[in-house]
């Protein structure tokens, strides 16, 4: 029989296929169910850390500055990310408001910041018991930041209020998109198996578990 | 998993079930995530989950999602209020955005998880490889349908001039967030390779 290292599962349907180094850049895809299964990315930690440190820069700008001005008949009133949530909090909409806090404003920060930690340990090779834990819960998280349907709810806004009042574009609109690109980079810039990989070749669990079994 | 063999539900990697098995708690020496061979209970929860989506989409479609004040008047809409009102402005393009996100994407979901369920129960063998990649398209989409409620965050914060004109939000929100957050659930819960056990 094979050994375990030569075969892989398909994640879609487990069939079993002979595992294949994939060429960079581009897709294999599972003969039965047609689900990706090797999508070899290049340079993926060196990526990731740039786009990682790019985001978190622009994040606080993005949330806390206002995104737009709006005038109209000599009123003025301006509103960020953050005012969006407390919006909802102060009309009592609680779980709306939760939802909202961890879709919009918390999870694309836990998001770039474990995939930051993340990358740069891997980067300089240093391995801490927490590693894989910190890399599964990026994983996870990547579904429920919504940064990328916020800036398209913001532009259908941005439409629905230009017929009522002229619009300012502020420094925060910007900062925002910039965090929506960097954060859709980081995903196209990940490949997790890389990241498995190597933190298996530097965890000194890992190998000493080879050894002794229980 | 008929070769004995596990593969691990977050970092992939194979390992050779009959080692592992015979503790009652086993993790995987890459990644430390739990191991299963399927995800557990996987369509009981599903099933379980739809239903309430079901049961909340419709206090979700039928109160009103959003109040606008304008000078002195209240009025409130529900979510086909909003769209009807965009074609009526002519507004083509972010109707039909505002429609696919909130109405059509739901249902879709909750539509397309069922089919899957069924042909699951009753051993359907037809167009496995087309319902693997519906679920993979559902698993996808799910997240786009918060595109409503960003709109009535935004629009709340930002049109809020008192008694000129302001917007705030009504009870359907959070009915519509909790669909939501359930379908996101049940696509997450589902594992795919259910389809091809049976």
């Amino acid at each position: 029989m094979t050994s375990t290292t030569d075969l892989i599962a398909c994640p879609g349907c487990d069939l079993l296929l002979k595992k294949i180094e994939g060429v960079a850049g581009k897709k294999l895809f599972c003969p039965r169910c047609n689900t990706v299964l090797i999508h070899r990315k290049v340079n993926s930690i060196n990526k990731v850390l740039a786009i990682t440190i790019g985001g978190l820069i622009a994040y606080i700008p993005a949330i806390f500055l206002p995104l737009l001005s709006l005038n109209t008949m000599g009123m003025s009133q301006s509103g960020s990310v953050f005012d969006a949530f407390l919006t909802f909090h102060t009309q009592k909409y609680y779980i709306v408001a939760v939802i909202v806090f961890i879709t919009s404003i918390f999870f694309p920060l836990l998001n770039l910041s474990l995939l930051f930690s993340v990358s740069l340990q891997l980067k300089f090779r240093r391995y801490s018991r927490s590693l894989p834990l910190l890399f599964r819960t990026a994983c996870h998280m990547d579904e429920w930041g919504m940064p990328d349907v916020y800036l398209i709810a913001l532009l259908v806004s941005i439409i629905k209020i230009n017929s009522m009042a002229t619009i300012e574009y502020n420094t925060g609109f910007f900062c925002f998109i910039f965090l929506v690109f960097m954060t859709r980079a980081a995903t196209s810039a990940l490949d997790a198996e890389i990241f498995w990989r190597k933190m298996e070749e530097i965890s000194p669990i890992s190998q000493d578990r080879n050894h002794d079994v229980q | 998993m008929a070769a004995g063999l596990i593969s691990c539900h977050d970092c992939g990697k194979l390992l050779n079930g009959s080692e592992i098995s015979n503790d009652s708690y086993s993790v995987c020496p890459r990644c430390n995530g739990d191991l299963h061979f399927r995800k557990q209970n996987s369509i009981g929860r599903v099933w379980a989950l739809i239903i309430t989506s079901i049961i909340l989409l419709i206090p979700a479609n039928l109160l009103p999602i959003m109040r606008v004040d304008f000078l002195g008047t209240q009025e409130y809409s529900t979510i086909m209020d909003g769209i009807i009102y965009f074609f009526h402005a002519k507004d083509y393009g972010i109707g039909l955005i505002i429609f696919v996100a909130s109405v059509l994407v739901p249902l879709f979901k909750i539509i397309g998880m069922i089919i899957i369920l069924l042909s699951i129960k009753f051993k359907w063998k037809r167009g496995l490889r087309h319902k693997t990649t519906m679920f993979r398209f559902i698993e996808f989409i799910g997240r786009w349908s918060m595109l409503d409620i960003f709109v009535i965050a935004l629009m709340s914060t930002l049109v809020s001039f008192g008694g000129l004109s302001s917007t705030t939000a009504a009870p359907a929100a959070t009915y519509f967030c909790a669909v939501v957050v359930c379908t996101m659930f049940a696509a997450l819960t589902f594992d795919s390779r259910l389809l091809w056990d049976a």
